[in-house]
C-alpha cells in the first residue's frame, strides 16, 4: 500500500506557455513527417517497389494520351501539353496530400472506429494530428511522376514554375479537404467509409478528364458538389495563362472547402462515440 | 483544489436495435430502430492531488468511458468535470499538456518504428525543452529498464516491453495526473508486479495522481489507496481498498492438489467448490477462518503437491458489493 509523500509540486518541463507556439507547431509537424518517412523506409524493398509501382501505373496513361493526341491533336481546345499539365496537377495534388497528410481518406474509418483517442489524448491540433500521422509510400510516386511531368511538358521558367506551384497547392487543398468533409459524415451518419471512398474516387477520376469534354449540367457538378473541375482546369485556366475569374474562384474553393472541413471536424469531435477497438499507430 | 471534480456526469449513447440475420438487416436499413443506452448515469467523486484511485467495475459498468470524459476524448451528456482546474473537453488542448494517459488497447508507439523514435515525436508533441527532454528521457529509460530493445521496433516488442514503453511514453512530460485504462491487460504476474513497482514510484517521488481502471485485483490491492465503483454506469462503492476488502474480499479461492485422495473434507469457513481425486478447490471465508489455519489442518493429514491461493474474481465481489449498497455513496 503506498504511503506517498504526497504533496509535491510537479515542475514542468513544457515550452508550452512561452512564446514560438508557431515555431513549436512546424517542429511537431516536421518530426512526425520524418517519423511517417522513416516508418516507411522501414521495409526498403517494398518501398521501392511500391514507389516504382504507382510511377508506372502513371505512365499507362499517359502513353494512353499519347496515343490519342496522336490521332486527334486537339481536344476541345485542349493539346497533348494541356492533358499532361492536368495530371501533373491532379498526381502531385493527390500526391501532396497523401504523402503529407495521409490520413485525409482514412479519416471516415478513423472516426467509425473509434481511434481518434490517441490523437484526443494528446495536446495539438486535432485535425492536422490526425492527417499528418499517416504517409501513403505509393503516393511517392504520383508526386515524383507530376514533377516529371512538369519538367517534360511544362514551362519551367521562373513564372511558369510559380503557376505550377499555386496549381498544386490549390488542387491540394481541395483533395485534402474534401476528403475530410466527405469523412467527416460519419460523425452524423455512421459507418460512411464507402460513400465517402466513392466521393473520392468521383473527385479524383474527374480531376484527371479535360473540363472540356462535360457540357451543362456535368459541368455545374464538376464546379459544386465535386470540385473536380478546378483542378482539371488548371492547365487552361491556370498553367497556360491565367485567368483572374478562374484564379479567384479556385481560391474561394479551397478557402471554403478549408474553412468548412475544419468546422465540420470540430463539431463532429462532440459526436465522437469512441470505440474499444485495438490500436497501432503505424 | 481537487485533481479530479466530477458531478453528475452522465454519457447516454444512442445504439442502433437491430434483429438477428439478414432480414433483421432489411428491416433495419428502411426503418432503423434507436435506443438510448445510459453508459454513466450521473456519478460524482472527487480525488486528491497524490492519490492513487481504482476505478473499478465489470465489463460495460462505464469506467472506460468515463474515463475518456475525463480525459476530454469524449463529450458527456450532462455533468460537469473538472481535472486539474481544466474541463477536459472544453479545455482539452491546455489539459493534455498536465495529464498523461495509457489505454492498454491503443498505442501510442509508432508500429514499425523503436519506441525512442517515438519518445522523440512525444518530446515534439509536449514541447518539451531539449535539455529537460533529454534528462527526463534517459531517467525513464534506466527506470523503466529499456535500454535493451531501445532501438527494436515496436512491432518485435513483447506485450510487456511495449507496455512498460507505453508508460515511459506517457510519463516523459511529466503528467500531474495519469490516467491508466486496464494498463496491466494479457502480461504476465512478473511483468504485471513490475509495472505496478514503476507506478508506485512515479507517485511517491512525484506525486503524480493516479486514476487507473483494472479487472485485476493485484493492481487494486498493491497500487490504489482508494476504490470507487461504478455498475451499469452508477456509482457502488467509494471508499478506502482496505476497507473494500474487508468488506467484500471475504472469500479466497484455493486449489490443491495432494498426494492421496484425501476423501471427503469439512471444516468451518470452508467449502469444496471441485473435487477430482487428489485434484480440490476449496473456497475459504476469511471472515471464519484464516487459509493459515486451513493449510495447516491439511498438512497435519495430507501432503500437499502443489497449490495456489487466489482472490474470487473482481467480478464476484463487484456483485456482492452492488447487492450489498443500495446506497449511491459511502464516505469514510
Amino acid at each position: 500500500m503506498l504511503t506517498a509523500d504526497k504533496k509535491k509540486s510537479i515542475k514542468t518541463i513544457s515550452e508550452q506557455a512561452e512564446a514560438g507556439k508557431l515555431r513549436r507547431l512546424l517542429r511537431f509537424t516536421t518530426a512526425c513527417w520524418k517519423l511517417n518517412l522513416a516508418g516507411a523506409m522501414e521495409f526498403r524493398f517494398s518501398f521501392l517497389l511500391t514507389v516504382g509501382t504507382m510511377i508506372a501505373n502513371n505512365i499507362v496513361w499517359i502513353i494512353f494520351w499519347g496515343m490519342y493526341f496522336e490521332r486527334f491533336p486537339v481536344l476541345n481546345g485542349w493539346t497533348m501539353q494541356d492533358v499532361m499539365m492536368m495530371w501533373a496537377a491532379a498526381a502531385g495534388g493527390f500526391g501532396i496530400m497523401s504523402i503529407f497528410f495521409g490520413n485525409a481518406t482514412r479519416l471516415a474509418n478513423l472516426i467509425v472506429t473509434g481511434q481518434l483517442d490517441v490523437f484526443l489524448s494528446q495536446p495539438k491540433p486535432v485535425l492536422l494530428n490526425v492527417l499528418i500521422s499517416r504517409m501513403s509510400v505509393s503516393a511517392i510516386g504520383d508526386l515524383v511522376f507530376a514533377i516529371f511531368i512538369f519538367v517534360g511538358f511544362g514551362d519551367v521558367s521562373l513564372f511558369g514554375t510559380l503557376k505550377f506551384a499555386l496549381a498544386l497547392l490549390l488542387s491540394t487543398m481541395i483533395f485534402i479537404f474534401f476528403c475530410v468533409l466527405a469523412g467527416c459524415l460519419s460523425f452524423w451518419l455512421g459507418n460512411t467509409e464507402g460513400l465517402s471512398f466513392q466521393l473520392f474516387n468521383a473527385l479524383l477520376t474527374f480531376a484527371t478528364y479535360p473540363t472540356g469534354i462535360f457540357k451543362g449540367f456535368g459541368r455545374i457538378v464538376l464546379f459544386t458538389v465535386i470540385p473536380a473541375g478546378f483542378i482539371s482546369s488548371m492547365p487552361v485556366s491556370l498553367i497556360r495563362e491565367v485567368d483572374l475569374p478562374f484564379l479567384y474562384g479556385a481560391s474561394a474553393t479551397a478557402a471554403v472547402l478549408c474553412l468548412a472541413g475544419i468546422l465540420l471536424f470540430y463539431r463532429g469531435l462532440s459526436r465522437y462515440t469512441s470505440g474499444n477497438m485495438m490500436g497501432l499507430r503505424r | 483544489m481537487k485533481t479530479i471534480q466530477v458531478e453528475q456526469l452522465e454519457k447516454i449513447f444512442q445504439v442502433k436495435k437491430k434483429q438477428h440475420g439478414l432480414s433483421g438487416s432489411l428491416k433495419s436499413l428502411f426503418k432503423p430502430q434507436y435506443a438510448d443506452k445510459t453508459a454513466v448515469e450521473g456519478i460524482t467523486f472527487s480525488v486528491n492531488q497524490s492519490e492513487t484511485v481504482a476505478f473499478l467495475g465489470p465489463n460495460g459498468a462505464g469506467k472506460s468511458t468515463t474515463i475518456k470524459m475525463l480525459t476530454g476524448i469524449l463529450h458527456p451528456s450532462s455533468g460537469s468535470a473538472t481535472v486539474l482546474g481544466c474541463c477536459p473537453w472544453t479545455e482539452r488542448s491546455k489539459l493534455a499538456y498536465r495529464i498523461g494517459s495509457v489505454f492498454g488497447q491503443k498505442s501510442q508507439l509508432w508500429y514499425h518504428l523503436p519506441p525512442l523514435d517515438t519518445f522523440e515525436l512525444m518530446s515534439r508533441i509536449y514541447e518539451l525543452r531539449r535539455e529537460d527532454y533529454k534528462a527526463r528521457r534517459d531517467n525513464l529509460i534506466e527506470r523503466f529498464e529499456l535500454g535493451t530493445y531501445l532501438h527494436t521496433p515496436v512491432r518485435k516488442l513483447s506485450l510487456g516491453e511495449r507496455m512498460r514503453c507505453e508508460i515511459a511514453a506517457s510519463l516523459l512530460h511529466r503528467p500531474q495526473a495519469l490516467f491508466l485504462d486496464e494498463p496491466t491487460i494479457g502480461l504476465d504476474a512478473v511483468v504485471k508486479q513490475r509495472i505496478r513497482e514503476l507506478i508506485v514510484e512515479m507517485n511517491r517521488e512525484e506525486g503524480t495522481t493516479i486514476f487507473l481502471t483494472s479487472h485485476d485485483a493485484g493492481d487494486i490491492e498493491k497500487l490504489c489507496d482508494r476504490a470507487i465503483v461504478i455498475n451499469h454506469g452508477g456509482l457502488v462503492f467509494d471508499g478506502q481498498v482496505d476497507y473494500m476488502k474487508q468488506q467484500f474480499l471475504t472469500h479466497k479461492t484455493v486449489q490443491l492438489v495432494l498426494e492421496n485422495d484425501p476423501g471427503e473434507l469439512a471444516a468451518p469457513g470452508v467449502s469444496v467448490l471441485n473435487q477430482g481425486g487428489c485434484r480440490i478447490t476449496l473456497s475459504v471465508d476469511t471472515g471464519i477462518t484464516t487459509i493459515e489455519a486451513v493449510l495447516a489442518a491439511l498438512m497435519a493429514s495430507h501432503r500437499i503437491v502443489d497449490m495456489t491461493v487466489q482472490d474470487p474474481p473482481m467480478e464476484d465481489i463487484i456483485t456482492r458489493m452492488y447487492g450489498t449498497f443500495q446506497v449511491k455513496e459511502v464516505s469514510l
